[in-house]
Protein backbone atom coordinates (compact mmCIF):
# COMPACT_ATOMS: atom_id res chain seq x y z
CA UNK A 1 0.00 0.00 0.00
CA UNK A 2 2.37 2.97 -1.49
CA UNK A 3 0.32 6.44 -2.19
CA UNK A 4 1.07 6.61 -6.34
CA UNK A 5 2.53 10.31 -5.98
CA UNK A 6 5.33 12.02 -5.14
CA UNK A 7 6.34 15.00 -3.36
CA UNK A 8 6.96 16.66 -6.56
CA UNK A 9 3.83 15.68 -8.12
CA UNK A 10 1.65 17.16 -5.00
CA UNK A 11 4.16 20.65 -5.15
CA UNK A 12 3.23 20.61 -8.78
CA UNK A 13 -0.66 20.56 -8.48
CA UNK A 14 -0.80 22.73 -5.22
CA UNK A 15 1.37 25.26 -7.73
CA UNK A 16 -1.50 24.66 -10.40
CA UNK A 17 -4.44 24.94 -8.35
CA UNK A 18 -2.53 27.95 -6.17
CA UNK A 19 -2.43 30.10 -9.69
CA UNK A 20 -5.48 28.99 -10.33
CA UNK A 21 -7.31 30.32 -7.16
CA UNK A 22 -4.55 33.39 -7.65
CA UNK A 23 -5.92 34.68 -10.80
CA UNK A 24 -9.72 33.60 -10.07
CA UNK A 25 -9.59 36.05 -7.09
CA UNK A 26 -7.42 38.54 -8.56
CA UNK A 27 -9.77 38.93 -12.29
CA UNK A 28 -13.32 38.84 -8.88
CA UNK A 29 -11.52 41.65 -7.58
CA UNK A 30 -14.21 44.68 -7.27
CA UNK A 31 -11.59 47.07 -7.92
CA UNK A 32 -12.12 45.65 -11.89
CA UNK A 33 -16.54 45.94 -11.96
CA UNK A 34 -16.97 42.36 -10.91
CA UNK A 35 -19.15 42.72 -8.38
CA UNK A 36 -21.99 41.01 -9.92
CA UNK A 37 -20.37 37.60 -9.29
CA UNK A 38 -22.09 36.26 -5.36
CA UNK A 39 -19.10 34.63 -4.13
CA UNK A 40 -17.34 35.13 -0.59
CA UNK A 41 -14.52 36.90 -2.43
CA UNK A 42 -12.61 36.92 1.20
CA UNK A 43 -12.69 33.08 1.45
CA UNK A 44 -11.62 32.93 -2.43
CA UNK A 45 -8.73 35.13 -1.48
CA UNK A 46 -7.54 33.20 2.15
CA UNK A 47 -7.80 29.78 -0.04
CA UNK A 48 -5.63 31.19 -3.01
CA UNK A 49 -3.28 32.11 -0.48
CA UNK A 50 -3.08 29.13 1.45
CA UNK A 51 -2.45 27.03 -1.46
CA UNK A 52 0.19 29.62 -2.50
CA UNK A 53 1.82 28.79 0.73
CA UNK A 54 1.55 25.17 0.83
CA UNK A 55 3.38 25.03 -2.12
CA UNK A 56 5.77 27.91 -1.40
CA UNK A 57 6.29 25.08 1.57
CA UNK A 58 7.02 22.41 -0.65
CA UNK A 59 9.71 24.30 -2.48
CA UNK A 60 11.35 25.26 0.16
CA UNK A 61 11.29 21.38 1.62
CA UNK A 62 13.04 20.41 -1.48
CA UNK A 63 15.15 23.10 -1.50
CA UNK A 64 16.53 22.13 2.41
CA UNK A 65 16.98 18.94 0.77
CA UNK A 66 18.68 19.65 -1.94
CA UNK A 67 20.91 21.84 0.43
CA UNK A 68 21.62 18.82 3.18
CA UNK A 69 22.57 16.13 0.80
CA UNK B 1 -32.09 30.34 -0.91
CA UNK B 2 -31.79 27.92 2.27
CA UNK B 3 -32.80 25.11 -0.65
CA UNK B 4 -29.81 26.67 -3.25
CA UNK B 5 -27.86 26.78 -0.24
CA UNK B 6 -27.90 23.52 1.13
CA UNK B 7 -27.64 21.87 -2.72
CA UNK B 8 -24.34 24.01 -2.86
CA UNK B 9 -23.60 22.67 0.35
CA UNK B 10 -24.20 19.36 -0.64
CA UNK B 11 -22.26 19.15 -3.87
CA UNK B 12 -19.17 20.25 -1.91
CA UNK B 13 -19.43 17.21 0.80
CA UNK B 14 -20.01 14.76 -2.21
CA UNK B 15 -17.23 15.69 -4.45
CA UNK B 16 -15.02 15.90 -1.38
CA UNK B 17 -15.95 11.97 -0.07
CA UNK B 18 -15.84 11.15 -3.72
CA UNK B 19 -12.26 12.53 -3.34
CA UNK B 20 -11.35 10.54 -0.26
CA UNK B 21 -12.31 7.19 -1.58
CA UNK B 22 -10.65 8.19 -4.64
CA UNK B 23 -7.47 8.40 -2.97
CA UNK B 24 -8.03 5.65 -0.38
CA UNK B 25 -8.73 3.53 -3.38
CA UNK B 26 -5.39 4.82 -5.53
CA UNK B 27 -3.16 3.92 -2.03
CA UNK B 28 -4.67 0.23 -1.96
CA UNK B 29 -4.13 -0.24 -5.67
CA UNK B 30 -1.14 1.90 -6.06
CA UNK B 31 -3.03 3.39 -9.25
CA UNK B 32 -1.55 6.75 -10.19
CA UNK B 33 -4.72 7.95 -12.40
CA UNK B 34 -7.18 7.39 -9.53
CA UNK B 35 -4.69 9.42 -7.37
CA UNK B 36 -5.20 12.45 -9.19
CA UNK B 37 -8.53 12.11 -10.17
CA UNK B 38 -8.61 11.70 -6.01
CA UNK B 39 -6.65 15.09 -5.42
CA UNK B 40 -8.40 17.13 -8.09
CA UNK B 41 -12.14 15.90 -6.54
CA UNK B 42 -10.49 16.81 -3.15
CA UNK B 43 -9.71 20.28 -4.07
CA UNK B 44 -12.46 21.10 -5.84
CA UNK B 45 -14.14 19.69 -2.67
CA UNK B 46 -12.77 21.75 -0.40
CA UNK B 47 -12.90 25.03 -2.96
CA UNK B 48 -17.29 24.32 -2.79
CA UNK B 49 -17.34 23.65 0.54
CA UNK B 50 -15.25 26.85 1.92
CA UNK B 51 -16.37 29.43 -0.90
CA UNK B 52 -19.75 30.15 -0.42
CA UNK B 53 -22.42 32.40 -2.03
CA UNK B 54 -21.91 35.70 0.01
CA UNK B 55 -25.06 36.54 1.38
CA UNK B 56 -26.96 39.55 -1.09
CA UNK B 57 -30.16 41.48 -0.81
CA UNK B 58 -32.26 42.29 -4.53
CA UNK B 59 -32.13 45.70 -5.19
CA UNK B 60 -35.88 46.21 -5.46
CA UNK B 61 -36.03 44.61 -1.61
CA UNK B 62 -33.79 47.30 -0.75
CA UNK B 63 -35.54 50.00 -2.58
CA UNK B 64 -38.78 48.94 -1.17
CA UNK B 65 -37.71 48.28 2.55
CA UNK B 66 -35.66 51.60 2.58
CA UNK B 67 -38.01 54.47 0.79
CA UNK B 68 -41.14 53.94 3.62
CA UNK B 69 -39.09 55.14 6.92
CA UNK B 70 -37.95 57.65 4.66
CA UNK B 71 -41.58 58.75 3.17
CA UNK B 72 -42.63 58.65 6.42
CA UNK B 73 -39.76 61.03 7.57
CA UNK B 74 -40.51 63.26 4.22
CA UNK B 75 -44.29 63.45 5.22
CA UNK B 76 -43.66 64.48 8.94
CA UNK B 77 -40.99 67.24 7.99
CA UNK B 78 -43.43 68.53 5.48
CA UNK B 79 -46.32 68.61 7.87
CA UNK B 80 -43.82 70.47 10.83
CA UNK B 81 -42.36 72.52 8.01
CA UNK B 82 -38.60 71.51 8.02
CA UNK B 83 -37.47 72.88 5.05
CA UNK B 84 -33.41 73.77 5.84
CA UNK B 85 -30.56 72.02 5.43
CA UNK B 86 -29.44 69.69 8.46
CA UNK B 87 -26.33 70.49 10.38
CA UNK B 88 -24.51 67.23 11.11
CA UNK B 89 -23.59 67.18 15.12
CA UNK B 90 -20.09 66.21 15.64
CA UNK B 91 -19.30 64.24 18.73
CA UNK B 92 -19.07 66.71 21.64
CA UNK B 93 -22.90 67.21 20.97
CA UNK B 94 -23.77 63.92 21.79
CA UNK B 95 -24.07 62.12 25.14
CA UNK B 96 -22.89 58.82 23.58
CA UNK B 97 -20.21 60.04 21.05
CA UNK B 98 -20.70 56.74 18.99
CA UNK B 99 -24.12 58.23 18.20
CA UNK B 100 -25.00 60.74 15.27
CA UNK B 101 -27.31 63.51 15.56
CA UNK B 102 -28.91 65.77 13.04
CA UNK B 103 -29.99 69.39 13.51
CA UNK B 104 -32.71 70.72 11.42
CA UNK B 105 -32.92 74.23 12.24
CA UNK B 106 -37.09 75.82 11.85
CA UNK B 107 -35.77 79.02 10.46
CA UNK B 108 -31.87 80.22 8.04
CA UNK B 109 -29.82 78.65 10.71
CA UNK B 110 -28.04 81.26 12.80
CA UNK B 111 -26.15 79.67 15.37
CA UNK B 112 -26.60 75.40 16.55
CA UNK B 113 -27.68 74.44 19.93
CA UNK B 114 -25.17 74.43 22.26
CA UNK B 115 -23.67 70.92 23.88
CA UNK B 116 -25.32 70.96 26.89
CA UNK B 117 -29.01 71.32 24.91
CA UNK B 118 -28.41 68.49 23.19
CA UNK B 119 -26.85 65.71 25.49
CA UNK B 120 -29.73 66.12 28.15
CA UNK B 121 -31.04 63.20 28.55
CA UNK B 122 -34.91 64.33 28.79
CA UNK B 123 -34.38 66.29 25.50
CA UNK B 124 -37.23 64.89 22.91
CA UNK B 125 -37.14 65.78 19.09
CA UNK B 126 -37.11 69.31 19.18
CA UNK B 127 -35.33 71.54 20.66
CA UNK B 128 -35.71 75.74 21.70
CA UNK B 129 -33.17 78.59 21.09
CA UNK B 130 -32.54 78.29 18.43
CA UNK B 131 -35.42 76.38 17.22
CA UNK B 132 -35.23 72.79 15.17
CA UNK B 133 -35.23 69.41 15.61
CA UNK B 134 -32.98 67.09 16.57
CA UNK B 135 -32.93 63.71 15.07
CA UNK B 136 -30.97 60.20 14.35
CA UNK B 137 -29.88 60.72 10.49
CA UNK B 138 -30.83 57.95 7.90
CA UNK B 139 -27.26 57.38 8.47
CA UNK B 140 -26.21 56.68 11.56
CA UNK B 141 -26.32 52.76 11.56
CA UNK B 142 -24.40 52.94 8.18
CA UNK B 143 -21.60 55.02 9.82
CA UNK B 144 -21.42 52.34 12.37
CA UNK B 145 -21.11 50.11 9.78
CA UNK B 146 -18.29 51.28 8.39
CA UNK B 147 -16.46 51.79 11.88
CA UNK B 148 -17.35 48.41 12.30
CA UNK B 149 -15.69 47.12 9.03
CA UNK B 150 -12.53 48.86 9.89
CA UNK B 151 -12.31 48.39 13.77
CA UNK B 152 -12.33 51.83 14.85
CA UNK B 153 -14.06 54.72 15.64
CA UNK B 154 -14.25 57.42 13.73
CA UNK B 155 -13.98 60.01 16.97
CA UNK B 156 -10.51 58.63 17.47
CA UNK B 157 -9.18 59.63 13.67
CA UNK B 158 -8.49 62.52 11.38
CA UNK B 159 -10.06 63.37 8.04
CA UNK B 160 -6.65 61.69 6.60
CA UNK B 161 -7.36 58.72 7.78
CA UNK B 162 -11.04 58.79 6.07
CA UNK B 163 -9.66 59.72 2.57
CA UNK B 164 -7.10 56.35 2.97
CA UNK B 165 -9.79 54.32 3.94
CA UNK B 166 -13.39 54.86 2.41
CA UNK B 167 -12.02 53.47 -0.51
CA UNK B 168 -11.51 50.30 1.16
CA UNK B 169 -14.68 50.07 2.77
CA UNK B 170 -16.79 51.21 -0.49
CA UNK B 171 -15.06 49.01 -3.13
CA UNK B 172 -13.54 46.26 -1.57
CA UNK B 173 -15.39 45.11 1.71
CA UNK B 174 -19.43 46.63 0.68
CA UNK B 175 -18.60 46.52 -2.60
CA UNK B 176 -20.93 49.85 -3.76
CA UNK B 177 -18.48 51.62 -5.73
CA UNK B 178 -16.11 50.75 -8.22
CA UNK B 179 -14.15 53.99 -7.04
CA UNK B 180 -14.34 57.15 -4.61
CA UNK B 181 -12.73 60.06 -3.95
CA UNK B 182 -12.66 62.49 -1.57
CA UNK B 183 -10.83 65.76 -1.77
CA UNK B 184 -10.88 68.97 0.55
CA UNK B 185 -10.87 72.22 0.03
CA UNK B 186 -10.82 75.37 1.82
CA UNK B 187 -13.81 73.37 4.25
CA UNK B 188 -15.42 72.19 1.79
CA UNK B 189 -15.09 68.58 0.92
CA UNK B 190 -15.93 67.01 -2.40
CA UNK B 191 -17.05 62.94 -2.67
CA UNK B 192 -17.49 61.24 -5.92
CA UNK B 193 -18.97 57.77 -6.07
CA UNK B 194 -18.25 56.09 -9.53
CA UNK B 195 -19.61 53.04 -11.03
CA UNK B 196 -22.29 52.51 -7.80
CA UNK B 197 -25.36 50.18 -7.87
CA UNK B 198 -26.34 52.69 -4.98
CA UNK B 199 -27.39 55.37 -7.61
CA UNK B 200 -30.75 53.82 -8.40
CA UNK B 201 -31.83 53.70 -4.93
CA UNK B 202 -30.33 57.30 -4.28
CA UNK B 203 -32.17 58.38 -7.74
CA UNK B 204 -35.60 57.31 -5.84
CA UNK B 205 -35.29 59.25 -2.49
CA UNK B 206 -33.83 62.09 -4.17
CA UNK B 207 -37.72 62.20 -5.51
CA UNK B 208 -38.45 62.72 -1.39
CA UNK B 209 -37.54 66.29 -1.48
CA UNK B 210 -37.66 67.49 2.14
CA UNK B 211 -35.77 64.68 3.44
CA UNK B 212 -32.94 64.50 0.10
CA UNK B 213 -32.48 68.14 0.50
CA UNK B 214 -31.98 68.29 3.94
CA UNK B 215 -30.46 65.58 5.11
CA UNK B 216 -29.49 63.74 2.26
CA UNK B 217 -29.55 60.01 1.41
CA UNK B 218 -28.68 57.48 3.32
CA UNK B 219 -24.87 57.11 2.06
CA UNK B 220 -24.33 60.76 1.82
CA UNK B 221 -25.92 61.04 5.12
CA UNK B 222 -23.42 58.27 6.46
CA UNK B 223 -20.03 59.86 4.78
CA UNK B 224 -21.65 63.10 6.57
CA UNK B 225 -21.89 61.62 10.23
CA UNK B 226 -18.64 60.01 9.31
CA UNK B 227 -16.91 63.81 8.61
CA UNK B 228 -18.35 65.11 11.78
CA UNK B 229 -16.89 62.38 13.99
CA UNK B 230 -13.90 62.19 11.94
CA UNK B 231 -13.05 66.75 11.57
CA UNK B 232 -14.88 67.08 14.97
CA UNK B 233 -16.75 69.92 13.07
CA UNK B 234 -20.28 70.48 12.27
CA UNK B 235 -21.23 69.32 8.64
CA UNK B 236 -23.49 70.11 6.11
CA UNK B 237 -24.63 68.74 2.87
CA UNK B 238 -24.12 71.44 0.62
CA UNK B 239 -25.02 69.45 -2.98
CA UNK B 240 -25.59 66.10 -4.42
CA UNK B 241 -25.54 65.23 -8.08
CA UNK B 242 -26.74 61.87 -9.28
CA UNK B 243 -26.17 60.29 -12.68
CA UNK B 244 -28.14 57.40 -12.50
CA UNK B 245 -26.71 57.26 -16.66
CA UNK B 246 -23.25 57.21 -15.93
CA UNK B 247 -23.68 55.72 -12.31
CA UNK B 248 -22.14 58.25 -10.80
CA UNK B 249 -22.72 60.21 -7.16
CA UNK B 250 -21.30 63.67 -6.29
CA UNK B 251 -21.90 65.56 -3.01
CA UNK B 252 -20.18 68.51 -1.62
CA UNK B 253 -20.27 69.04 1.93
CA UNK B 254 -18.82 72.12 4.21
CA UNK B 255 -17.71 71.97 7.36
CA UNK B 256 -18.97 74.75 9.47
CA UNK B 257 -17.26 76.92 12.29
CA UNK B 258 -18.72 75.88 16.09
CA UNK B 259 -20.40 79.11 16.00
CA UNK B 260 -20.58 80.87 12.66
CA UNK B 261 -23.65 81.43 10.08
CA UNK B 262 -23.91 79.40 7.08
Amino acid sequence: MNFPLGFWDISLLTAISAIILLITSEMLSPHYGKINILVNRKRLKHASITFSIIFLATVAVKVISILTS
Amino acid sequence: MRGKLNLANLAGWITLALGCVSLIGATIYNHQILAFIGLGLTFWGIILTYIRSEEYVKESFMDAACLSPLEALNQLMDKLGYTEKAVYLPPKYMKEPENSKAFIPKGKLSTLPKPEQTQREDIDLSIENPEGLLITPPGNDLTKLFEKTLETSFTTVDFQYLQLNFPKIFIEELEIAQDIEIKMENNKIHVKLENSPYTHLAKEISKLSKVYESLGCPLSSAIACALAKATGKPVKIEKQEINEAARTMMIEYSLLEEDAKS
